[in-house]
């Protein structure tokens, strides 16, 4: 029993990754109806974001001092790494596409995320390619700046696996016998913060209340007024952020990120997106948390090696019994 | 004179269309016959392309024809060079003569293909795309884990070099040509069943698949055959690959590779089977020819993957409307008239 207990929570930790990067697909895929494929490395990138923040934190002293306001200020930069890189993916790689087939805008989203893997790996190159421009003799940066900006992208980026600092306790409260560690508390309650606050946004503000009305039915909604670039961009915004947050998130609890890291997540977030049902918010949430406990519960019977082909199976079942998901509404068109 | 104008312009199109292959062919047929610097390395970087032509042709019938999004080609391509290397290898001592081995990893490829789209044969579009998806990363993983069969990630070694009535392939130029001929056989394969009626019910599944089933297409059957076919060439392709290499790993068909096909029938001109020649073309050679700008290379194919759908969202060269339809029509118009 304390075995299954501790195996629930341990879903329910991963399944907040999942749930959180799952509402960055099913979000867009309400308001576009596409599926965007760069969302995994969108994800990585908050990651990287968050390490930069925490190392240069960790350096000036915080994380010992006060580690729990350099995790918000970590989890601040990474969800706006996140967000910001999704607007400007969004505006360069898929607005200009927005009528065109479906196909190309998967290529365009397929290109994009070869794009992002790769400026996070090269990331130190550019920086000691800018810190070294020169004119003739004379070089573009005083060399106290060109020392910094090397330093500065060696520390964001790069092909080598990145080791978050490690900032998350070891400790953790008991509760009748079982111990929950504080990281898996801290992962849980900001899942669940951000998810409350993102639907309250959705369903008490009016960019929300316009967000759900472009994904009823563009046209009808730039009809009304409503802005539809700009809704697009929020919801790339608001999708992405979240999924920052996850990355740093997820930083933090396994402490290692790769430039390739966004893949299997992100594949399985889109897993949880459908199960929910995807362009349903609540779907998405239940979904991750449905997935990521499937997963831990898979484990007891299966090999580990085998839980990575579990969320594919769940997902073709679900596509086969369900393929609207479980909260997804058939023919029905309100969405988020 | 207008009609004098059209005549030329026609003509001019067919000799283009006709001079244009032949002239392609000739190039890539005589290219192993000259010595020139680095010569092996050529032949190897585009006899690769020519197996990629050889899996976007399979991937051209699952997409481009019947209009199934499928985003697991490489699982296909997996099966065929794992059944090749099973039957062709020390692995399990079964060496099996290449024609018979080929054909029989084809066929596997093609069951699994029906096998897998059975069930889902109801799903569309993306869904249909993400459940392949799936089934191409269950493929690799089962590959990779399944150790006692597959010998895991450690891969299949010294496996058997074709050996076709005698002519043992030795180098890269045999399997160069035979590739290359294997590309001609399936163009023409291809061209044959795309202008048959196995070809227009594709077509019409294509364009709007409950249109197709009120015109009593039986579009259960045509999807099953368009799986069946598509990954039978992507069997073929993985059986080349595998007594190629002559040595496999469940790496060789990571989603990359899946996706990389995909990037070839698109970029080429969805549904277009020459585009596939020009897609396979730029996306294979391209990053070895980009080599030299070694660090940069994949994020200059990223960027170009997005700056070309911005640009030509239909692909080099854009399916052109069927002829008999233009034919037809206009006919039919002056009958009613007169």
């Amino acid at each position: 029993m304390q075995k299954l207990i501790e195996q629930l929570i341990n879903g329910l930790t991963v399944g907040s990754f999942y749930a959180l990067i799952a509402l960055g697909y099913t979000m867009v895929y309400g308001v576009l109806s596409m599926i965007n494929f760069a969302h995994g490395d969108i994800f990585m990138v908050g990651a990287y974001w968050g390490c930069f923040t925490i190392s240069k934190l960790s350096d000036i002293g915080l994380t010992e001092s006060n580690p729990a306001l350099a995790i918000i200020i970590a989890l601040i930069a990474g969800a706006f790494g996140s967000a910001i890189t999704g607007i400007i993916v969004e505006r360069l790689a898929y607005r200009p596409l927005r009528n065109a087939s479906r196909l190309a805008t998967l290529i365009s989203a397929i290109g994009t995320s070869i794009f992002l893997e790769e400026f996070v790996r090269l990331v130190p190159t550019f920086g000691s390619f800018i810190a070294s421009i020169h004119f003739g003799d004379k070089n573009l940066f005083p060399e106290s700046w060109s020392t910094a900006i090397i330093d500065a992208t060696k520390t964001f980026g790069g092909a080598m696996v990145k080791t978050y600092p490690g900032v998350l306790g070891t400790g953790g409260i008991t509760v009748g016998g079982i111990v929950i560690s504080y990281s898996r508390i801290m992962i849980m309650t900001v899942a669940v913060v951000f998810m409350v606050l993102l639907y309250m946004l959705v369903r008490l503000t009016k960019t929300g209340k316009a967000m759900r009305a472009v994904s009823e039915d563009q046209e009808t909604a730039a009809l009304m007024g409503i802005n539809v670039n700009k809704i697009i961009s929020n919801t790339f915004f608001i999708g992405s952020a979240l999924a920052g947050v996850a990355g740093v998130m997820m930083g933090l609890f396994y402490l290692q990120i790769r430039p390739l890291m966004g893949f299997t997540p992100g594949i399985k977030a889109f897993t949880a997106a459908v199960v929910g049902g995807i362009g349903n918010i609540p779907g998405a949430m239940l979904g991750g948390y449905l997935l990521g406990l499937i997963e831990v519960i898979s484990v007891q019977f299966l090999p580990a090696i085998y839980k990575d082909i579990v969320a594919f199976v769940v997902l073709i079942i679900m596509l086969i019994v369900k393929p609207t998901g479980i909260l997804g509404n058939s023919g029905g068109k309100s969405k988020l | 004179m207008k009609n004098k104008a059209n005549i030329m312009e026609k003509l001019d199109r067919s000799i283009l269309r006709k001079i244009l292959p032949a002239l392609i062919s000739v190039v890539i047929l005589s290219i192993p016959l000259f010595t020139f610097p680095q010569r092996n390395l050529w032949i190897r970087i585009i006899g690769y392309a020519g197996l990629y032509i050889i899996l976007g042709l399979g991937l051209l019938v699952h997409v481009g024809l019947a209009g199934m999004f499928d985003l697991g080609f490489a699982a296909f391509y997996a099966i065929g060079a794992y059944s090749y290397a099973f039957l062709a290898s020390p692995h399990f001592n079964i060496h099996v003569p290449f024609l018979i081995a080929i054909l029989i990893a084809g066929g596997l490829a093609a069951l699994v293909g029906v096998l897998i789209c059975i069930p889902v044969l109801k799903l569309r579009g993306d869904y249909l795309g993400i459940v392949t998806l799936g089934f191409g990363e269950i493929v690799r993983m089962l590959l990779m884990n399944l150790s006692d069969f597959t010998n895991g990630s450690q891969g299949i070694m010294q496996i058997d070099k074709p050996n076709i009535f005698g002519v043992v392939f030795k180098e890269g130029t045999y399997f160069y040509y035979l590739i290359f001929g294997l590309v001609a056989v399936l163009l023409f394969l291809l061209n044959r069943i795309i202008n048959s009626r196995t070809g227009r019910a594709w077509l019409a599944m294509r364009e709007d698949e409950d249109v197709a089933q009120m015109s009593g297409i039986n579009v259960s059957k045509y999807k099953l055959l368009a799986f069946a076919i598509g990954a039978f060439i992507g069997g073929l392709g993985g059986a080349i690959f595998s007594s190629w290499q002559g040595s496999i790993f469940p790496d060789n068909f990571n989603m990359n590779v899946s996706i990389n096909i995909l990037c070839i029938v698109i970029l080429g001109g969805l549904g277009n089977q020459y585009g596939v020649i020009l897609g396979a073309m730029a996306l294979i050679a391209l990053p070895d020819i980009l080599r030299g700008l070694s660090d940069y290379r994949m994020i200059i194919f990223g960027l170009l993957l997005i700056i070309m759908m911005i640009l030509k969202p239909q692909g080099f060269l854009p399916r052109k409307a069927p002829q008999y339809e233009n034919k037809t029509l206009p006919d039919k118009g002056k009958e009613v008239q007169s």
